[in-house]
């Protein structure tokens, strides 16, 4: 056993020693570790020991600190965020064109496109624009004795109608009004409209009827003048299908450039932004 | 030569009665009427066309050669169609060959296509 001196000077030398040391390396992670990766925790200081202890040579561990929080996972996070963000902005890109194009007819100081009116159908009832609110009415204007346009349009809204109606029964309409009420009464209508849909609503009326209706739905027609009775005659017309929401505004013009698919499309498309009562026949 | 036989009146008699009818515009043609004056459309134009007439209403040599040439198909076309009818589609086939070769002279220039139908074909 030593003597208590000699134990003393022991102990005395060794402070001096262990005491720098230890003060040295709480600098150096005090200081470097911010120093060197200034945004980022430094895995050191969060890190268990434990883990640390996985990296086996030190190519592992300064690799896994040189990518820092970036792995297969993050990237995959990143690539799901960017395409469900690209997706959203997409569809709200259409949903706001769709918008826009029903609702430029709809307030104060735009083009008004459709309206009021009183016609009879094709069983001598009335129909007024009032019974078609509530919901979507398709309509189309043409006339009996129309040579080609208007027969291959109505079996195009025929196919374009029952598209619609095996999605969303019931809420739309389809109208044809003739544009030559001369020779197109309630008969030669029900006659006509049979051969191409049962549910197609015939419209006619009086020739000053029949013109306001035109005019409301800025429809260009013609019907030849001083035409003798009897005398045969083709009516000069517009060939689009107006698309009227369930307020009776106008939404959007279909023409012969859409096919029966792409046109059940759009007016689905419209339906699906309509925000207001549906009402279903 | 009715689309259906008519058994209780002496068939040609009614038919034909349809038949003028349709043919003078006092009534308008049914389905298989439009069917088949398209089909007897689609003959006399195919004739034109195997001839190079462009124009069968042409006072000056259209008339006279779509005559001469398509005798046969000409008269089943105004069988088969209304009068206005007739006239009608033999001014479209003028506009349509007109806007066919337009829109090939544009395309030959670049321009962009749109999509529009001109013809019968059905979508």
């Amino acid at each position: 056993m030593p003597p208590p001196a000699a134990a003393a000077r022991a102990v005395f030398n060794a402070l001096p020693r262990a005491a720098p040391r230890q003060c040295t390396r709480l600098m150096s992670t005090a200081r470097s570790a911010p120093a060197k990766r200034p945004t980022a925790p430094s895995p050191a200081r969060f890190q268990p020991l434990a883990q640390r202890r996985t990296f086996k040579t030190v190519e592992e561990a300064k690799s896994r600190y040189r990518s820092g929080p970036f792995s297969w996972k993050a990237g995959l996070l990143f690539v799901v965020t960017g395409a469900g963000l690209v997706w959203y902005f997409e569809n709200e890109k259409t949903r706001m064109q769709r918008k826009r194009v029903a609702e430029s007819t709809k307030g104060v100081g735009r083009p008004k496109v459709g309206g009021p009116f009183e016609l009879i159908d094709q069983h001598g009832n009335k129909v007024t624009d009032a019974d078609l609110k509530g919901r979507y009415s398709l309509v189309y204007f043409g006339f009996t004795h129309c040579p080609d346009i208007c027969p291959e349009e109505l079996d195009k809204m025929a196919r374009m109608f029952d598209l619609v109606e095996e999605q969303r029964p019931g809420v739309m309409t389809p109208l044809f009004i003739t544009c030559d009420p001369a020779r197109d009464g309630p008969k030669q209508m029900k006659e006509y409209l049979l051969e191409f849909h049962p549910k197609f609503i015939g419209l006619t009326g009086t020739y000053e009827q029949i013109k306001a209706m035109c005019k409301a739905y800025r429809v260009y027609f013609s019907t030849p003048t001083e035409v003798q009775p009897g005398q045969d005659y083709l009516v000069d017309h517009s060939i689009y299908f107006y698309l009227m929401d369930p307020e009776g505004d106008f939404v959007e013009a279909l023409g012969r450039q859409h096919s029966p698919d792409q046109a059940a499309k759009i007016i689905l498309d419209h339906m699906k932004d309509w925000k207001g009562k549906l009402t279903t026949s | 030569m009715g689309l259906l036989p008519n058994l209780f009146s002496s068939p040609a008699t009614a038919d034909d009665k349809r038949a003028t009818e349709v043919r003078t515009g006092a009534v308008a043609p049914t389905r298989a009427e439009r069917a088949q004056c398209w089909a007897a459309r689609d003959t006399y134009f195919a004739c034109l066309d195997a001839h190079g007439i462009v124009d069968a209403l042409d006072d000056a040599d259209g008339r006279k050669r779509a005559a001469a040439a398509c005798r046969g198909e000409s008269a089943g076309f105004e069988k088969d169609c209304a009068a206005q009818w007739v006239t009608y589609f033999k001014k479209w086939r003028v506009q349509d060959i007109k806007k066919k070769a337009r829109l090939k002279e544009l395309e030959a220039q670049g321009a962009n296509k749109m999509d529009v139908q001109t013809d019968f074909a059905q979508r």
